[in-house]
């Protein structure tokens, strides 16, 4: 009996010792980030699984700046994100002996919308500006009812926020002074404001073209006073007349194994366009191969 | 002083108040589990429980998040039940009482006190990243043994306590060394107890989302995963992506998603159940 104990103390000393030893990277991509993308990924990923049976993909969500930081500390292998990576990031990747590689795959309007209910159909980026940075507080200071407008944002880690910030807030000057109101609610995810604003008459929120759906009601936007209001759709998008559009990136190490490559190509293929399409994004519209 | 009620009354006041917040203390449990099964019942099929998630999750199954959950229950118990069935013999049995054993005492208690989220990025920081075992089945798995360790050790050490004092005298009398006696005296008796916190610690980290999130779970695999350095989909996870994540999925889907992990948890309670009055058939004192 006590040879046996010996025994079962030995193998588990040699499991943590293997559990010691490093991770072999061979095996598996992992990608990582974005949460507005990863229902794309996770078709290109289900798609990408037809064709390359064994190549072991494997997706997780987590914000755009979490899928960052995992690549800048080589956890990752493919990172999606709805904005670009900043200087510092890319330098902190490149300090940790990484060089990332850039590839824009799709292109993503961020829709702005209300409740069914409101009677508020069109706002200029001004407006927009002034009621995320709670210069305008009650909706019927643009045409609304007399209500509270309640502000519905994604959390700092999402590139949705991030780009809302700097394209709409900020109006293209990411050093910019302004910032969202204090009473802006920061939710931790897309459908969480899809759901928030079907729910409240007064609430306002914004979020990736993939996630539109009868509930909410879609703002029309103008760049400025002047010109024409635009509802964001592939057309609009793709010829840059809807004014709050972004691309959407995959980033990998320059010095990628070929499988990485593989699904990059994959993306950017017919195939992975046409995903692009049937997941409510943009395709990029130079298709390779 | 006057008296204002005569105390038949009061009893029976207190008596009601008692009952009452008996009751109350169920009425979750008892509405969680009536809206679960009610609204997620309809999803569940042979399908639902074996097959891969199709077409953006919204249809197939979710047997890969059912079988991570199985291997991140196993795993961690491979890593935390001896580690911790081990402590637990030395802090009971062997360990003086003294300053030194104090702080170790209270260092496990207080680990258990520990949020579930900082494990989970203590699991990044150390398994992830330090060791280099990246996002992994491996580092999951450490992470929640990590976690399991305090009930697993204040199970033993609950466990070892209860077997009688005379059991070590008598065996120590008859010349048998402190190992002999913990090793043939001791731990067969205690081993009920062991398995039944074990088992219950398990049940309830299996459910746990925040360790698991930064260490080791997929929002999405389409095949499952083959080694231990892969990433797994997991129940607890799985449940929380589509409750947040997917835009228009079935309603009852979800539903079905807590059902199972609501099961899964309830049928490791029961085989606890089990292997206790199994052990304690056998062994009675």
């Amino acid at each position: 009996m006590n040879k046996r104990l010996y025994v079962y103390v030995l193998i588990m000393m040699l499991i943590y010792a293997i559990a010691g030893c490093s991770r072999n990277s061979g095996n598996g991509i992992q990608v990582k980030g974005s949460d507005t993308m990863v229902n794309l990924v996770q078709a290109w990923a289900e798609e990408f699984d037809k064709e390359n049976p064994g190549e072991n993909i494997s997706v997780t969500g987590g914000g755009s700046g979490t899928g960052i930081s995992s690549l800048v500390n080589n956890s990752c292998d493919i990172v999606s994100s709805s904005r670009q990576m900043t200087a510092e990031e890319t330098s902190l990747a490149v300090k940790n002996g990484i060089t990332p590689k850039e590839y824009a795959v799709a292109l993503d309007g961020i829709v702005v919308v209300v409740n069914p209910k409101n009677s508020v159909y069109k706002l200029t980026i001004d407006q927009l500006k002034d009621i995320f940075t709670g210069k305008i507080k009650n909706w019927k200071e643009i045409g609304g009812k007399d209500e509270n407008i309640v502000l519905l944002s994604r959390e700092i880690n999402s590139g949705t926020h991030v780009f809302f910030k700097e394209h709409v807030l900020r109006k293209g000057n990411p050093k910019g002074p302004e910032e969202f109101a204090s009473s802006c609610l920061l939710l931790p995810s897309s459908q969480a404001v899809a759901d928030e604003v079907s729910q409240n008459s007064n609430a306002i929120g914004y979020y990736g073209m993939g996630y539109i759906s009868k509930n909410q009601k879609i703002v029309a936007v103008a760049k400025n006073e002047g010109s024409a209001y635009m509802e964001p759709s592939i057309k609009t998008v793709q010829n840059n007349t809807y004014p709050i559009s972004r691309p959407l990136f995959l980033y990998t190490k320059v010095d990628a194994k070929e499988s990485i490559k593989k699904f990059i190509d994959f993306a950017f293929s017919k195939i992975g366009q046409e995903i692009v399409e049937k997941t409510d994004f943009v395709p990029i519209g130079r298709i390779k191969k | 002083m006057k008296k204002r009620f005569n105390p038949k009354t009061s009893q029976k006041i207190a008596f009601t108040i008692l009952l009452l917040s008996a009751l109350v203390t169920i009425i979750p449990v008892v509405v969680i589990i009536i809206v679960v099964i009610k609204n997620g019942i309809s999803a569940i099929s042979w399908e639902f429980l074996t097959s891969m998630p199709k077409n953006g999750m919204r249809a197939g199954g979710i047997f890969p998040a059912i079988v991570g959950t199985f291997y991140l229950t196993i795993g961690a118990t491979i890593f935390s039940l001896p580690l911790g069935v081990l402590a637990a013999i030395y802090l009971s049995e062997y360990a003086k009482e003294n300053r030194f054993t104090r702080i170790l005492n209270l260092g496990i208690v207080n680990l258990a006190g520990v949020p579930s989220i900082v494990y989970g990025l203590f699991g990044l920081s150390l398994f992830v990243i330090y060791m280099k075992l990246g996002v992994s089945i491996l580092s999951g798995c450490l992470t929640l043994a990590i976690m399991e360790l305090p009930s697993i050790i204040t199970a033993t050490k609950t466990a070892l306590n209860s077997v009688p004092k005379q059991f070590r005298e008598v065996s120590l009398s008859l010349g048998a060394t402190k190992w002999q006696t913990i090793r043939y005296a001791v731990l067969p008796y205690a081993l009920p107890g062991i398995i039944t916190g074990t088992v219950l610690s398990n049940a309830r980290k299996t459910g746990e989302t925040a360790p698991i999130l930064f260490t080791v779970a997929a929002f999405y695999l389409p095949r499952l995963p083959s080694s231990v350095f892969d990433q797994t989909m997991a129940l607890p996870y799985h449940l929380y992506v589509i409750s947040t994540q997917i835009p228009g999925i079935e309603k009852n889907i979800t539903y079905g998603t807590a059902l199972v992990l609501i099961i899964f948890t309830l049928s490791l309670n029961l085989v606890g159940i089990i292997i206790r009055t199994r052990l304690r058939k056998q062994k009675k004192w």
